[in-house]
C-alpha cells in the first residue's frame, strides 16, 4: 500500500518537503535486516522489516503531536526510532509511518547541582557524557552502548549496562517525561506536569510513568517521547578524556583515582560470594562481565587484537596457539571487569583494600595481563565510555544474545556451565563461532547498587551464510526448549517472539496468544491489552506492545 | 446484624469483623478539613484469599473500602472514609515477616509489619532497611513504601520507590497479581537457594504496576506482601552535625555530599524539628530549640561488611574535609544534642508520643518535592505566613530530606498545636490551607496529594488526571477503592 | 570489484549507525560528534554508510529502481572515509568506503550519473583537467619559476600541482611558493607544466573509474618516461591518487605530500625559519592526506572463515581505517614556525570532518558542499584560532568560498603560506 497522496501532503505540511520521504531507496534504508541480528526473535535469513509507508523527521514536540494527531484521524500506524539500534525501532506490521527522531537532538539542560539532564530523543550517550563530564557528572549508558539514544533508552526499552552499579540504570534514573500519546494529547509526569520542573517523574499520587514504561518501555508502540530528564552522577575525572592511542586501540590514562580490574574466580560460587560482598561494600563505579561476551576461549586473545592497532582478526588463530594467551584465557574462565573510581584519593584507597579484603575472602584474583598499561587503560575507556560495543558484531556481523539468566548472581551461576556447555555442543554442528560455549556477559549489577545480574549468552554467526543463519535458529529453538526443561524459562532468544516472526512482521493472534498464556502471569498482557485500549484506542502502535485479548 | 457483616464474617471469620469502629481522635487538621464519614464496618483479613474475597464482595455490593495498615494516629487523612457505608480494610493484623534474605538483602513482608518489628528481626541477620525520619511507632513499614515517605539515606533511595520492590496486589476489581519479579515469592526454600526471589521492583513487562499503587492512599489495590531491599547492619556507626545560622550556609555543602554519595543518613533539620525529635517532654521543647543551633545537616557515616572501620573512618575525613572547605564544622555534638544519641534515635521507630505531636499534642504536616536550592524560598513563605495568621514561627519544624540520592527533595514543615485549644486548631488550620495554597502556586509539587491538596494537584494537571482515571477504570472500575480520595 | 561482490558486507553491516560519528572515545562534546557531512545534512538514514549499504543491496535486488532521490543518495556521499574509519572501530571484515565508491561506479556505469559531473568529464576528456579550463595554460601558474620542465628536462623528483593549483588564481602562489622553497633547500625538482595530466581522484570519487585509470595509466607512463623517482604534490587529492590509487596500476615509485617533505627537510636541519609569524592557527587534516592518506599495501586474497563463522582473509587483508595517515609531519612543521600557536579543532586526524569539496560535491551539490565547510569553520573558530590552515587547494578553496558566505572573516591558509612567511 503506499500512502495516499493527500495524506503525504498533509505530513509534508507538517515537517515540510524535506523532512518527508516515501522512496523506495529511503524507505529500504528503514529496514532491518532480521538475518543479521534479530534481537531475540531469530533470527530469519533474508528476512528484513516491513518498508514503511513513509519516513519523516519531525523537528518539536508540536510536529510529533500533529503527525500523530493525523495518523489518528486517517488510522495509520506510527512507530518513532531515535537511533535504530535494534529491530525493536522498526515495525513489526505493514503500512506504518516511520518517524525517525534524529532531528530532535538537543541537550536542553544539564542542572549540574541537582544532578540531571533534561534530553531530545536524537541525544546518544556519548555525546551526554561528554558534556556532562564537562560539569564533573557522568551519565549511565545502557549496554547497547553509546550510540544508542538515551531517552529510548529510559523510556522505552530495558536501559542497563555496566554502569546500573554506581549510576543507576535508566529505569531509576528517569525523571520527567514528556509524552505524546498515542492519541496526540501530550503528557507531562510528575513535576513536569505540575510545572514545577523535571526534577521528579512521579505524581502526584500514582505515578502515571508505571503505564508507559516497565521492566522495558513500549518499545515505540504507544505515542512518542519528545524530552526527558535522566539524573546523572559524579565522575571524578577530567572535564574531557584524555584519550590516546592509535585508532581503534584508544586508551585513556586517568587519574590515579581510576582502576579497572579483571577479577577472577577458582569457582562459581566464589565468583557470586565476591559479587554480594562487592554489592554489600558498595564499592566499584561500573561492573560488567564485559569480555567474554567473546568466548570464554577466545576473550584474551580478542583484547590482544584490539589493544594493538596492527592487529586484525586473522590474528586470532595465532594468537590462541600462544601459550601465554593460552596461560591468561584459562586464568580468566570465571571472570568479570570492575572499574573503581575514588571520589577522593582516600575513597580510592579505600575501594582497593576492601576489594582485595574480598578477593581474599572468596579466593580471587586479579587477572595480572589485563593490567598492562594499554590494556588496562584501554578497558578503562571502553567500560567508561562504551564505545565498542558493536565488537558484540565483530566476528562475522551477526550475534543474539540467548539463555539470559535473569536475576540473583545465585541464579545465573547455578546454571552457567550447564547453559554453556549446551552451547558448546552446539558449536561443533559449526554453524556459529566456537567460541568455548560461555560468552555469557551482563551487568554486575543489574540495577542500583546491585542485587541482580543479566547472563547474556552471546552467539556469534554470519548473517550472510544461509547455513550460519539457519542453524543459530536452531540452535536458539534449542535453548528454549533446553530453558524449559531446566525451569529457567524461555531465554533471551525469544524475547520478542510474540512481537515479531519469520516474515519480520507480527505473528498471528493465536500465536501470540499460545506464547503469552505460556507466561507465568498471562494477566500482565491482559493488562497491557486494558492499557493500550485505554490510551491507544485506535491501536496505531505495533505489537513490541505486547497484549492478550482473551476475555 | 446486617447481610453485609454477615457475609463478612463468613469471609473473614467472626471474631475479624468489628462493628460501628468509630472515628479515632484526630492529632492533625485532616479531618476538619475534610471531614470523614463514619465507617460501617472493620474487618481483619488475615490472608491474601481473604482480602481478595472482601474486595470482590465489595464490588458485588458496591461497597466502599478503606485500606489501612498503620496503627493510630493516622494523620493525613487518607484512611479516613468519605464515603458512606464504608468498610476499613485493617490489614495491621497480616504481620508476619516472611522471610528475610542476607545473601540478597530482602525481606519479605506482611503490610502490618512496622519498622521496629521488622528492624528487630533484620538485626538478627546483620541488616537494616532504611527507614524515613523516626517514623511512629504504628507505622506499617509497607504503607510508607507505597507512599513513597522519603528514607533519610539518599545514598541507597535509587529511585523514588526505593527500597520497595515485588509486590503482591489485590487490584480494586478482585485481581491479584505480583508485581516485579513477585511471581518467584519463595515459597519454597530451595527457592531462595537457587535464587529465584522477589528482587525486582520493576514490571513486570511493560507496565509498572507498583507505580500505579504507590502514593494511591489505597484508591487501586491492596497489597498483601511486599519485599524490601535492606541495607548491611553498619558495624561502624557515627552520627555528625553540621550546625548554621542560615539554611543558606548549608546548601553548597549539602550538594556536595549528596554529589559524591558522602553520607549515609543525610538531612537538614531546623532547631524545632530537632528539639522535638529530641526532647522527652513537651515542655523541654522550647528550652532544648533555643539550645540547638538554628539549621543542622545530620550526617551519618557507617561501615558494615567489609572494613567497617576503615570505611567509616575514609567517609568521615572525606566529610570533614569537604565541611572544611565550605567553612564548616562537621562535629559529633552540638549544644542540645550529641551525634551518638540522636543516632540512637534514629535507629527506631519514634518513641511514644509521636515525635511530630511531642510537643503540643497535635500537628499538621505540609510537605512536598522541591529542588534543594528552592528551599529557603519557601521556608521563607512558610515563615512569613506564620507571621500574618500570627502563628509562632519559632514552632515551625523543619524538615528538609534529600531524595533520590540529590535529585531533588522532601521539604517538610510540621505545624504544631494544641488539638485541645480551639483557637490554636482554627490558626492551624487557617495557616496549613493558606500557606499551602502559597506554596503550591510557588511551585512546591506535591508529589503526594492528601487532602485538599489533590484538587489543586490534579485540577493543574489535566491529562495525568486524565490517565490516571483511565487507569482507575482497568484497577478498580466500580470504584470500590477508597473513594473520594485524589481525583476518583 | 563488482557492487555484488559486497552483497557479504551488506548482510553483515551492524546496523549500529557507528558511521554516523566520530569514534566515540573521542567525543569531546555535542556540537561537533558528528563525522558524516552527508547524513549530518540530509538526516534520512539513506545519507549514511549503513544507510547506503541497505540501498545498494536494494539495487542489487532489483526492489528499487533509480529516482533522483536515490541518484542524491548515491552523489552526496563526499568519499571522505569518516564512515570508514568509525565503522572499523569494532569491525574487521566491512569495507563502507570501497562499497559507496562501488555504488557511485555502479550508478555511473548504469547511466546515472550527474550533469553536473559529465560535464567535469567532457572537461577532462577534451582539456585533460577538471576545471573546465584549456589545457594549454595548465603552465601558466609556474610561469617564471626556475625549474626543470619535464620530460624536456631531466629531475629526481616531480612536482604535481594538480588542477586546483593549476587554475585557481587565488591559490597559484602557494604552488609556486612550493617548488620554489623544495628548490632552495637543494630538492632537485621539476614540473610538467602545460605536459601535466590531472590526476584522475576527484572524478574516481565521482563515480568515473575508468577516466580515473586512463589518467593514471598515463601519468604513470609519463613520470616513468621522465625519469624521477619521486613525485611530490602540495594536493591532498592528488596525493591519495598517487599513494594508494596508483600503486594498483603499476606506480612503483615514492610518493610525498609536500609538508611531509618540509617537515623532513626541517628535521634535518635543511629549512631553517627566520620570521616569526604571530598567529594562532588551527589544523584541518584534509581527508585525502589523513585518514585517506595511508600507503597502499597490495593484497590479492580471498575470504575464508575460522572457529566456524569468524570471517577473515587469506592472506591477511590490509586494514586501512586511518591508523597511519599523514596527521603528525603537518603538525610538526606549525609547530616549528616561530611564532605560531597551533590549536586543535574537536575532531583531528583520523576523525577529522570533511572540507566539503570531495566527491564531485562542489560541482554537483554546491549548497550541501559549503554547508559542510562552514560546519568546519565553525569548529575552527570554536578553538579561538585566528585561522584556518590546510594542505590541499580544494579544502583551501571550500574552505574561503564558505567564509565568503559567512559575515564574519576567517583567513584561510595553506601550511606552505606560513612556511613562505616564516622564510622572509
Amino acid at each position: 500500500m503506499a500512502l495516499p497522496r493527500h495524506i503525504y501532503s498533509a505530513l509534508e505540511d507538517i515537517v515540510g518537503p524535506e523532512n518527508i520521504s516515501d522512496d523506495p531507496a529511503v524507505l529500504d534504508s528503514y529496514r532491518y535486516s532480521l538475518a543479521h541480528t534479530a534481537i531475540h526473535v531469530g533470527p530469519y535469513y533474508d528476512t528484513f522489516t516491513p518498508r514503511g509507508l513513509a519516513v519523516l523527521l519531525p523537528g518539536s514536540t508540536e510536529e510529533v503531536q500533529a503527525i500523530v494527531r493525523l495518523c489518528n484521524r486517517y488510522r495509520i500506524k506510527f512507530k518513532a526510532s531515535s537511533t535504530f539500534w535494534s529491530a525493536q525501532g522498526y515495525p513489526s506490521g505493514d503500512n506504518t509511518i516511520q518517524l525517525d527522531m534524529r532531528r530532535m537532538d538537543r541537550i536542553l539542560e544539564i542542572d549540574e547541582k541537582n544532578l540531571f539532564a533534561v534530553v531530545e530523543p536524537g541525544v546518544i550517550g556519548a555525546t551526554l557524557q561528554a558534556e556532562a563530564m564537562k560539569v564533573g557528572l557522568n551519565t549511565h549508558i545502557p549496554g547497547s552502548g553509546c550510540s544508542c539514544s538515551v531517552l529510548a533508552s529510559a523510556t522505552s526499552y530495558f536501559g542497563s549496562g555496566p554502569s546500573n552499579l554506581y549510576g543507576g540504570w535508566y529505569y531509576d534514573n528517569l525523571l520527567g517525561v514528556e509524552w505524546v500519546m498515542p492519541t496526540g494529547e501530550i503528557l507531562r509526569t510528575g513535576a513536569l506536569g505540575a510545572g514545577c520542573g523535571w526534577f521528579c517523574g512521579e505524581g502526584p499520587g500514582p505515578s502515571v510513568r508505571g503505564v508507559f514504561r516497565g521492566l522495558t518501555g513500549a518499545k515505540g508502540a504507544m505515542g512518542v517521547f519528545t524530552k526527558c530528564a535522566i539524573k546523572l552522577f559524579p565522575w571524578p575525572g577530567p572535564d574531557k578524556l584524555p584519550v590516546e592511542g592509535t585508532v581503534p586501540a584508544y586508551r585513556v590514562s586517568l587519574p590515579e583515582n581510576f582502576r579497572a580490574y579483571t577479577l577472577a574466580f577458582p569457582s562459581w560460587k566464589a565468583w557470586a560470594d565476591a559479587v554480594y560482598l562487592i554489592w554489600d561494600a558498595g564499592i566499584g563505579y561500573t561492573a560488567h562481565r564485559q569480555f567474554n561476551m567473546f568466548g570464554r576461549d577466545l576473550k584474551y586473545a580478542m583484547v590482544k587484537i584490539l589493544t594493538d592497532p596492527t592487529r586484525t582478526l586473522g590474528d586470532l588463530e595465532e594468537l590462541l596457539a600462544d601459550p601465554e594467551v593460552q596461560r591468561v584465557t584459562e586464568e580468566s574462565r570465571r571472570d568479570f571487569q570492575i572499574v573503581l573510581a575514588g571520589m577522593t584519593p582516600r575513597d580510592l584507597e579505600w575501594q582497593e583494600r576492601a576489594l582485595d579484603e574480598i578477593l581474599a575472602r572468596t579466593g580471587g584474583w586479579k587477572v595480572e595481563a589485563m593490567n598492562a598499561p594499554e590494556i588496562h587503560d584501554w578497558t578503562l575507556l571502553y567500560l567508561i565510555r562504551l564505545g565498542h560495543k558493536n565488537l558484540n558484531l565483530v566476528y562475522g556481523g551477526g550475534y543474539d544474545g540467548c539463555f539470559g539468566l535473569f536475576g540473583v548472581p545465585d541464579f545465573g551461576t547455578l546454571h552457567v556451565e550447564e547453559a554453556g556447555e549446551f552451547k558448546k555442543e552446539w558449536e561443533k554442528q559449526g554453524a556459529i563461532v566456537a567460541a568455548g560455549g560461555d560468552c555469557m556477559m551482563g551487568p554486575i549489577g543489574g540495577q542500583g547498587g546491585g542485587g541482580t545480574c543479566l547472563w547474556e549468552n552471546f552467539t556469534h554467526f554470519d548473517p550472510h551464510d544461509r547455513e550460519s543463519v539457519e542453524g543459530t535458529r536452531e540452535f536458539f529453538d534449542a535453548c528454549s526448549e533446553f530453558g524449559l526443561k531446566k525451569g529457567w524459562g524461555v531465554g533471551m532468544e525469544k524475547w520478542n517472539a510474540a512481537a515479531i516472526g519469520p516474515d519480520g512482521r507480527t505473528p498471528p493472534k493465536e500465536v501470540r496468544d499460545r506464547i503469552h498464556l505460556s507466561a507465568p502471569q498471562p494477566s500482565i498482557y491482559r493488562y497491557q491489552s486494558k492499557i493500550r485500549k485505554a490510551l491507544n484506542p485506535n491501536n496505531l502502535g505495533d505489537a513490541y506492545y505486547e497484549t492478550l485479548d482473551d476475555d | 446484624m446486617d447481610e453485609k457483616q454477615a457475609r463478612l464474617r463468613e469471609i473473614v471469620g467472626e471474631s475479624a469483623v468489628q462493628e460501628a469502629p468509630g472515628l479515632e481522635e484526630p492529632s492533625s487538621l485532616a479531618p476538619t478539613l475534610i471531614p470523614p464519614l463514619r465507617p460501617h464496618l472493620l474487618v481483619r483479613p488475615k490472608s491474601v484469599d481473604e482480602v481478595q474475597r472482601v474486595v470482590l464482595w465489595a464490588n458485588q455490593t458496591q461497597t466502599p473500602l478503606v485500606p489501612v495498615s498503620s496503627g493510630p494516629p493516622h494523620l493525613r487523612g487518607d484512611s479516613l472514609p468519605t464515603a458512606p457505608e464504608a468498610v476499613i480494610v485493617d490489614l495491621s493484623g497480616m504481620k508476619r515477616v516472611l522471610k528475610v534474605d542476607r545473601r540478597n538483602r530482602l525481606a519479605l513482608i506482611e503490610p502490618g509489619v512496622t519498622y521496629g518489628q521488622l528492624q528487630s528481626e533484620l538485626q538478627k541477620h546483620g541488616l537494616r532497611v532504611i527507614m524515613p525520619l523516626l517514623p511512629r511507632n504504628s507505622k506499617s513499614v509497607l504503607a510508607a513504601l507505597l507512599e513513597r515517605e522519603p528514607p533519610i539515606s539518599p545514598r541507597y533511595h535509587w529511585n523514588m520507590l526505593e527500597p520497595l520492590r515485588s509486590l503482591e496486589i489485590v487490584w480494586g476489581n478482585g485481581d491479584k497479581l505480583y508485581s516485579g519479579s513477585g511471581i518467584y515469592r519463595g515459597e519454597r526454600d530451595e527457592d531462595w537457594q537457587e535464587g529465584r526471589v522477589p528482587v525486582w521492583g520493576a514490571g513486570p513487562g511493560q507496565l509498572d504496576y507498583y507505580r500505579l499503587v504507590s502514593a494511591a492512599q489505597g484508591t487501586m489495590g491492596i497489597v498483601t506482601w511486599a519485599s524490601v531491599k535492606c541495607e548491611v547492619l553498619p558495624q561502624v556507626h557515627r552520627l555528625f552535625l553540621t550546625p548554621a545560622a542560615r539554611l543558606e550556609e548549608l546548601l553548597d555543602f549539602t550538594y556536595k555530599l549528596l554529589r559524591f554519595r558522602l553520607g549515609d543518613e543525610l538531612f537538614i533539620v531546623n532547631s524545632t524539628s530537632l528539639a522535638m525529635i529530641l526532647a522527652r517532654q513537651p515542655e523541654e521543647v522550647p528550652s532544648l530549640r533555643d539550645t540547638l543551633p538554628a539549621w543542622a545537616v545530620v550526617i551519618g557515616v557507617t561501615g558494615g561488611e567489609i572494613l567497617p572501620g576503615e570505611r567509616a573512618q575514609t567517609q568521615e575525613s572525606d566529610i570533614r574535609d569537604l565541611a572544611q572547605g565550605f567553612g564548616l564544622p562537621l562535629l559529633p555534638a552540638v549544644p542540645g544534642c550529641r551525634g551518638s544519641d540522636l543516632l540512637k534515635l534514629l535507629s527506631h521507630p519514634s518513641e511514644e508520643p509521636y515525635w511530630k505531636i511531642r510537643y503540643k499534642g497535635g500537628m499538621q504536616e505540609i510537605f512536598f518535592l522541591t529542588p534543594l536550592e528552592r528551599t529557603p524560598a519557601y521556608v521563607a513563605t512558610m515563615l512569613t505566613a506564620a507571621n500574618n495568621h500570627r502563628y509562632s514561627a519559632l514552632d515551625i519544624g523543619i524538615y528538609i530530606q534529600p531524595v533520590h540520592q540529590g535529585v531533588c527533595c522532601h521539604c517538610e514543615f510540621i505545624l504544631p498545636f494544641d488539638r485541645k485549644s480551639q483557637t490554636e486548631v482554627q490558626r492551624a488550620r487557617e495557616l496549613f490551607c493558606d500557606a499551602s495554597l502559597q506554596l503550591f502556586q510557588q511551585k512546591a509539587f506535591f508529589s503526594r496529594p492528601y487532602g485538599i491538596w489533590a484538587p489543586w494537584a490534579y485540577n493543574a494537571d489535566a491529562q495525568t488526571t486524565a490517565v490516571l482515571r483511565k487507569v482507575k477504570e482497568i484497577f478498580d472500575p466500580n470504584h470500590i477503592l477508597n473513594p473520594g480520595k485524589l481525583c476518583f | 570489484m563488482p557492487l555484488e561482490d559486497f552483497a557479504g558486507e551488506m548482510d553483515r553491516c551492524s546496523q549500529c549507525s557507528y558511521c554516523k560519528w566520530i569514534p566515540f572515545d573521542q567525543m569531546k562534546s555535542w556540537r561537533f560528534a558528528k563525522n558524516c557531512p552527508s547524513i549530518a545534512y540530509h538526516n534520512f538514514n539513506s545519507y549514511s554508510a549503513r544507510g547506503r549499504y541497505a540501498v545498494a543491496r536494494s539495487l542489487i535486488r532489483g526492489q528499487i529502481d533509480y529516482t533522483d532521490t536515490l541518484r542524491r543518495i548515491v552523489f552526496t556521499c563526499l568519499t571522505c572515509g569518516s564512515c570508514d574509519v568509525s565503522c572499523k572501530i569494532c569491525r574487521y571484515n566491512l569495507e563502507p568506503l570501497e562499497m559507496v565508491r562501488e555504488l557511485k561506479f555502479r550508478a555511473v556505469e548504469d547511466g546515472q550519473g550527474l550533469d553536473a559531473h559529465r560535464a567535469v568529464i567532457e572537461s577532462l576528456n577534451s582539456e585533460q583537467n577538471t576545471m573546465s579550463q584549456p589545457r594549454a595554460r595548465r603552465g601558466d601558474w609556474a610561469d617564471g619559476l626556475d625549474v626543470p620542465r619535464l620530460p624536456a628536462e631531466k629531475a629526481e623528483v616531480v612536482f604535481h600541482a594538480g588542477c586546483r593549483f593549476s587554475y585557481d588564481p587565488d591559490l597559484q602562489a602557494t604552488a609556486r611558493a612550493a617548488v620554489t622553497l623544495l628548490k632552495n633547500v637543494g630538492v632537485r625538482i621539476g614540473i610538467m607544466g602545460e605536459r601535466e595530466l590531472c590526476c584522475g581522484g576527484r572524478v574516481y570519487s565521482m563515480g568515473y573509474r575508468d577516466a580515473f585509470t586512463r589518467f593514471a595509466q598515463a601519468n604513470v607512463k609519463a613520470w616513468a618516461n621522465a625519469g624521477v623517482r619521486m613525485v611530490v604534490t602540495s594536493c591532498a587529492d592528488g596525493y591519495h591518487a598517487f599513494k594508494r590509487l596508483y600503486p594498483r596500476l603499476g606506480l612503483q615509485m615514492e610518493v610525498l605530500h609536500t609538508v611531509e617533505l618540509i617537515a623532513r627537510l626541517i628535521e634535518e636541519g635543511k629549512i631553517q625559519f627566520r620570521s616569526p609569524v604571530p598567529m594562532t592557527v588551527t589544523y584541518h587534516d584534509p581527508c585525502h592526506l589523513g585518514r585517506q592518506g595511508e600507503p597502499y599495501v597490495p593484497w590479492d586474497g580471498v575470504e575464508k572463515k575460522i572457529l566456524n563463522q569468524i570471517v577473515v582473509y587469506e592472506p591477511r587483508r590490509p586494514r586501512y581505517n586511518g591508523a597511519w595517515g599523514i596527521y603528525d609531519p603537518p603538525r610538526q612543521v606549525l609547530r616549528s614556525i616561530p611564532g605560531v600557536e597551533l590549536v586543535e579543532m574537536e575532531r583531528i586526524r583520523e576523525y577529522s570532518w570533511c572540507c566539503g569539496a570531495g566527491g564531485g560535491m562542489r560541482e554537483a551539490y554546491p549548497e550541501f558542499s559549503l554547508w559542510t565547510a562552514r560546519e568546519r569553520i565553525a569548529e575552527a573558530r570554536a578553538t579561538g584560532a585566528e585561522a584556518l590552515v590546510s594542505a590541499c587547494p580544494w579544502c583551501e578553496r571550500n574552505f574561503t568560498d564558505a567564509v565568503g558566505t559567512l559575515g564574519e572573516p576567517m583567513p584561510v591558509y595553506d601550511i606552505v603560506d606560513l612556511v613562505q612567511k616564516a622564510l622572509l
